[in-house]
């Protein structure tokens, strides 16, 4: 397969873009729902 | 009150205010020339050259030195909240737009009048023949940056870093107005001058819908 | 929870599907061969590109007209995924053009086109990071990607004359560059499987800025119940 490596880097590049953009937005999700959860707890025992 | 009248009060308020301190219409032309000396130096045009790459000189002389001057429209406003006392005047949010973008339509204007003369001397082409249809083409070029500009003005005036914004935000959306406008120029400056009539609508074109949009939208662009 | 993942896991299964069928099912193509297959994947972040700005537009307009919230996390969150899609979509029209033609680039009306929204939504997003008011950075920056949105075939219209009179190489022949039929699959294929990836990463998106929303709120009433108890008593008049 001439030019292979071409090929295969741009298919990796699509994918990993959509990965790290997804992987970013878990990450914040989580620490989000961290951030709510205590703030639940405050409001309730404050 | 008329959006006509309303918009006039607003256009007189603009160059009366402009006119006194006279400090914006000078920076933009110095500011232009300052590009077009400069392109000089990179590019060093002889004669065929000046021919191919001015008439796109020109217009990134006045988009740069436009999307500098269009900052002050309201971030002039926002020193003084002087933008509350307009909004509760008995006027229509887009006549203060209106009156906004035509005192800057009048800023440019002079600005180009005076740039597109030395800029003709310094790269040695000719305006015999084709100054109205030059005219017509600066004019549709300009009306289209004003109409942009003034808008985001009033967008950016509320963000931080609003003068770096500005040119930011700006800039790309011209990008079909730049190259419309170079063409249309290229095409008067060549050597058989003629007017692109494709260019001209496109520019036409450009300028009713931003103008349609801004109509649409100015009252969200001027709400508290 | 459970329906997620099984979301999840179907989209990663079409995806190695297509993947697969546009880099061994599709037929070869006459004369740019293998590479040409980065075709599958540059229009299919087109359509993504496309269906996620077309979908901020909706939301923007949306959001000046009802002013609800949900309609300000919709637009950010697609225009975010179509700058992603758009991002991808400049990678391979890199990697497209260097093994092609031997350029890395060229101001092609769809590439030029392509460049200047990708400029246009990363300023869109620039903007929000510059206001700090909710309310008012829904507005303006609805504004500015309304303007935006109208831009983009202006855009292309203008590229698409400027190149009939300069030429220039056209990397990407036309969406009709191979009509045969197996290829036209697996093109539809590819674009499926793109744009629901795009769809659900734009939820998850939708659903980060939603909790985002709430944590405010319950950040402002911790500061409210905060105040009251510790301001303190009203004195007696003497």
């Amino acid at each position: 397969m001439r030019n292979f490596h071409f090929l295969l880097a741009a298919w990796m590049a699509v994918w990993a873009v959509f990965f790290v953009y997804e992987l970013s937005i878990a990450s914040r999700t989580a620490k989000l729902r961290d951030d709510i959860e205590r703030l639940k707890r405050q409001l309730k025992d404050g | 009150m008329t959006l006509a009248r309303a918009a006039a009060i607003i256009l007189t308020k603009e160059l009366r205010l402009e006119f006194r301190a006279r400090e914006l219409l000078t920076i933009t032309v110095v500011f232009a020339l300052v590009i077009v000396v400069l392109f000089s130096f990179a590019f060093d045009p002889t004669a065929g050259e000046s021919r191919r790459y001015g008439p796109g000189l020109l217009w990134i002389a006045f988009l740069f030195a436009g999307s500098l001057m269009l900052n002050p429209s309201f971030a002039r406003e926002q020193s003084n909240q002087t933008l509350d006392a307009l909004r509760m005047a008995p006027v229509s949010p887009f006549a203060i737009l209106a009156g906004k973008m035509l005192a800057n339509l009048v800023f440019l204007g002079v600005a180009e009048l005076i740039l597109v003369p030395v800029f003709a001397v310094l790269y040695n082409l000719s305006l015999a023949g084709i100054v109205g249809r030059l005219a017509l083409v600066l004019l549709l070029g300009t009306i289209g940056l004003v109409v942009t500009g003034t808008v985001f003005s009033a967008v950016a005036s509320h963000a931080r870093m609003r003068e770096l914004l500005l040119p930011l935000l700006l800039l790309p959306l011209l990008a079909p107005l730049l190259i419309a406008a170079v063409e249309a120029t290229a095409a008067l400056f060549a050597e058989q001058p003629s007017l692109d009539r494709a260019w001209l609508i496109f520019l036409a074109g450009f300028d009713i819908v931003f103008l349609t949009a801004s109509w649409l939208l100015s009252d969200y662009l001027l709400e508290e | 929870m459970k329906a997620r993942a099984a979301i999840t896991v179907a989209a990663a299964g079409l995806i190695f599907f297509a993947g697969y069928a546009a880099l061994f099912i599709a037929p070869d193509e006459a004369t740019m061969h293998e590479i040409q297959r980065v075709f599958y994947f540059h229009i299919s972040l087109w359509t993504g590109m496309y269906t996620a700005l077309g979908l901020a537009f909706v939301a923007n307009v949306a959001w000046l007209v009802t002013r609800q919230p949900k309609w300000d996390w919709l637009g950010v969150s697609a225009v975010e995924v179509g700058v992603v899609c758009c991002t991808g979509g400049l990678i391979t029209g890199v990697l497209w053009g260097k093994p092609a033609w031997g350029i890395w680039w060229t101001w092609d009306a769809r590439l030029t086109t392509c460049f200047i929204l990708w400029l246009l939504y990363i300023s869109y997003l620039i903007l929000r990071g510059l206001i700090e008011e909710p309310p008012r950075r829904a507005t303006l920056s609805a504004v500015f990607g309304i303007f935006a949105f109208l831009d983009a075939p202006l855009v292309y219209v203008s590229n698409r004359l400027w190149r009939t009179q300069h030429p220039a190489p056209v990397l990407f022949g036309g969406p009709d560059a191979g009509l045969d039929p197996v290829m036209v699959r697996v093109m539809l294929l590819c674009m499926v499987a793109v744009v629901i990836v795009t769809l659900i990463v734009l939820v998850d998106r939708y659903r980060l800025e939603g909790m985002r929303h709430d944590l405010d709120e319950l950040r402002l009433a911790a500061e409210a119940r905060e105040f009251k108890s510790n301001s303190a008593p009203i004195k007696e008049l003497p």
